[in-house]
């Protein structure tokens, strides 16, 4: 069943707001922030407090803002803003869950003894303390779905939302797909690729590590096909493995593909697209498992412009100037380490 | 919500505390046999001890000459669904080149929470990357679909305490959407360091074996283990038989608190009337619950308030005395123990319980009690306010 994807909602390396994300495609040039020395895109949440008092957000950690701050601007995007909210179920991709909360509730039991655990970093640490936020801060009532599935998260937990929709559990999906970075996660990326995170990310260069890590919310408004879109509609999901059963990539689509200068991922990009072109959107956000539902984002924004956008870097996927759609499907494309992939099809 | 197809299954697996297979844990349960101790694989210094239930002896685990590249999470995981698959007459290679489905429920299995890790990255110490680098191989979804060489969507849903029911809930979504022919579902975790801290910092675990819906309940006790069924597509499973068909599922959210449950277990009612309103089935056609029944104090008021409001008269237990909280795995435990029940005609006794709190409306099984009918229900309440319920129906194997 198709999806109508009725709003959007995303704060990333590029700014927050889908207009961000426009001029982000618009200008064609990543802006690269830094942590520690080290390239890294950040989220902002400084506008979560038009959405939610501030009272509210005392004891939530920067996770659930940014899930929340994508959430209400995705609510925002489509004009939900003040509407009933039992009907709409929340789905959230993530590949790490809250890292930060993690472990300061290590830090609890490992600064001051066992005793001293603390039970909100432990509350707020369960990967579905996210989605419980949107939930009650919304009074979203409707089912709620965590998943976790490293790069796969967001086709898989995508798969889920449209089953609700086709089944008629419930009558909108508030989708999110969210990872944080952390001091530790960059200390791990140090060690597994030295200095191969250097930027600039090059998707296209398969074969290299230039992965910058990234972090963000990107959160979609999504219904049944039959309800009007702004942004056009999600056709359909698959998942798979490449190397058990190998990818079909649709002839006619134009593809935008989630290749993040990870080389592990790299051979299964080099394999499926034989040579096929392609656009890669990365360098605006960064690399994080969740980072597909940007790729969704980029994907819904050149629907609704009908305009494929420019490919940031010069090598990544040949392609300098916008072009038209014309009508045109868009599939997006996301290699995980072994093989496992999911793709994503898109049309006006 | 109209109602849906019913889907077959065809195996089940599972282990934990009440046993390492579905024939010892039902064995164990109807004699009365638990054993929760204090944890043997970890230590720690809280000052008051709550018990644990682990697995027994004599487990093989399928990946133990690779155990340090594992979780211990993914290994339970696979133990479960190679007990389901050869219990519906698969085996790995004759399930290759069909479209296989994974969906699996963890709460504790894919949280970065290597504490040994972190130890050593805090310390003056070298972080062991090779740690890490276990996390990272260790989603349960997928290393069941690799160990298996499968070909279909994989999905780990983290709902904390409702995982391992909606994973159910979820399969059986994607073969009636024919995403795939089969699909191994349930939910597996494991005892950690971190997450009895966890549960001992929300002063939410007994040092006593766990009383669920007893007057005198002090808390849960933490557990490990998984438990899968094999859903099986109407082409697949039409000439074989069936253990049981997955008659409804139904999911709400509290939307109230992110650790307590509604008090009046608004979402609780709500995921029942969806997974009734799915299986077409009124509340009296039920034969019996299969309670959360965790022994906390909140958890067990509230199921019982809404059994007494939905199910009046209709019997119910908790197997958690059995078994411990499982977490994420409870779900699918405890839909293996439900089916496995409803195709005995009887359930076992609530254990743990013997003195009725007069908060409380109603009250469970003190005893293995017959049972009559051909439907049977299992929910599951979780952290964040989630509220699952599967509802299966006898089967004919």
């Amino acid at each position: 069943m198709r999806m109508a994807i009725q709003g959007v909602g995303v704060t990333g390396g590029f700014g927050c707001g889908v207009d961000a994300l426009t001029s982000a495609l618009h200008r064609g040039e990543p802006i690269v922030g830094e942590v520690d020395g080290v390239p890294a895109y950040q989220a902002a949440i400084e506008g979560l407090g038009d959405f939610v008092p501030k009272r509210a957000l005392r004891r939530i950690d920067h996770f659930s803002k940014m899930t929340l701050f994508g959430a209400f601007m995705a609510l925002k995007d489509t004009g939900l803003s003040d509407v009933d909210r039992s009907r709409m179920g929340v789905v959230i991709a993530t590949g790490y869950g809250t890292l930060q909360t993690t472990f300061k509730f290590l830090d609890s039991y490992l600064d001051f003894g066992y005793a001293c655990s603390s039970p909100t970093h432990f509350s707020n640490s369960v990967h579905n303390a996210a989605a419980a936020h949107v939930s009650m801060q919304m009074q979203a009532t409707a089912p709620s779905l965590t998943v976790t599935q490293f790069e796969m998260s967001v086709s898989s937990a995508l798969l889920s939302a449209q089953q609700w929709l086709a089944e008629g559990r419930v009558d909108q999906v508030l989708f999110g797909a969210v990872d944080e970075s952390c001091e530790v996660l960059r200390y791990c990326r140090k060690e597994f690729f030295g200095d191969g995170e250097q930027g600039p990310l090059r998707p296209a260069n398969f074969s290299e590590q230039s992965a910058i890590a990234g972090e963000g919310a990107a959160f979609f408004v999504l219904a049944a096909e039959t309800q009007p879109a702004a942004y056009g509609y999600i056709d359909e999901v698959i998942l798979g493995n490449h190397a058990t059963c190998p990818v079909k990539l649709p002839i006619s689509d134009e593809l935008i593909v989630g290749a993040d200068g990870h080389q592990a991922c790299g051979q299964w990009y080099q394999e499926a697209l034989k040579g096929r072109e392609f656009a890669a959107y990365a360098p605006f956000y960064g690399s994080f498992p969740a980072a597909a539902g940007f790729d969704l984002a980029v994907a819904a924004v050149s629907l609704r412009d009908q305009t494929l956008y420019t490919s940031p870097g010069a090598d990544a996927g040949g392609r300098l100037l916008p072009r038209k759609l014309d009508q045109q499907g868009l599939t997006c494309l996301k290699f995980g380490g072994g093989g496992e992939y999911g793709l994503i099809r898109c049309s006006s | 919500m109209t109602a849906l197809a019913s889907i077959a299954i065809t195996g089940l697996g599972c282990l934990s505390g009440a046993g390492l297979h579905v024939t010892e844990s039902l064995e164990n349960m109807f004699a009365g046999i638990r054993n929760p101790q204090p944890p043997t694989k970890f230590t720690t210094d809280h000052p008051v001890a709550s018990l644990v239930l682990e697995l027994g002896e004599g487990l093989k685990l399928p990946l133990d000459e690779q155990e340090s590249r594992y979780s211990r999470t993914c290994q339970l995981a696979l133990v479960a669904a190679l007990q389901a698959i050869t219990d519906a007459g698969w085996d790995a290679e004759s399930l290759r080149g069909k479209r296989v489905g994974v969906c699996i429920g963890t709460t504790v299995g894919c949280a970065l929470n290597c504490d040994e890790f972190y130890r050593a990255y805090k310390g003056d110490d070298t972080p062991d990357m090779g740690i890490m680098e276990r996390f990272l191989r260790s989603n349960p979804a997928d290393v069941v679909a690799r160990h298996l060489k499968l070909d279909g969507p994989t999905q780990t849903v983290v709902n904390a305490c409702s995982s391992g029911t909606d994973a159910i809930g979820i399969g059986a979504a994607w073969l009636r959407a024919g995403a795939c022919d089969i699909v191994i579902a349930g939910g597996a975790d494991e005892l950690l360091r971190l997450t009895y801290s966890g549960f001992s910092s929300l002063m939410i675990t007994a040092p006593e074996p766990c009383k669920p819906f007893d007057l005198h309940r002090k808390g849960l006790n933490l557990g490990e283990g998984a438990g899968m069924v094999i859903l099986e597509s109407e082409s697949l499973s039409r000439d074989k038989p069936k253990k049981s068909f997955l008659q409804g599922y139904g999911s709400a959210c509290d939307a109230y608190h992110l650790t307590a449950p509604h008090p009046e277990g608004e979402g609780l009612k709500r995921a029942i009337a969806e997974a009734l309103s799915v299986a077409d089935l009124a509340p009296d056609q039920i034969a019996f619950v299969n309670a959360h029944g965790t022994g906390t104090p909140d958890n067990d008021r509230v199921e019982s308030r809404v059994l007494s409001e939905v199910f009046p008269s209709v019997p119910f237990s908790s197997t958690k005395g059995y078994t411990g909280h499982t977490l994420g795995a409870a779900g699918g435990i405890e839909a293996v123990f439900t089916i496995a029940c409803l195709n005995r005609g009887e359930i076992p006794a609530s254990i743990g319980f013997s003195t009725p709190d007069p908060e409380l409306p109603v009250t469970p099984v003190r005893g293995p009690t017959p049972i009559r009918g051909d439907f049977a229900l299992s929910e599951s309440l979780a952290f964040g306010g989630n509220n699952s319920v599967v509802i299966f129906a006898k089967g004919d194997a």
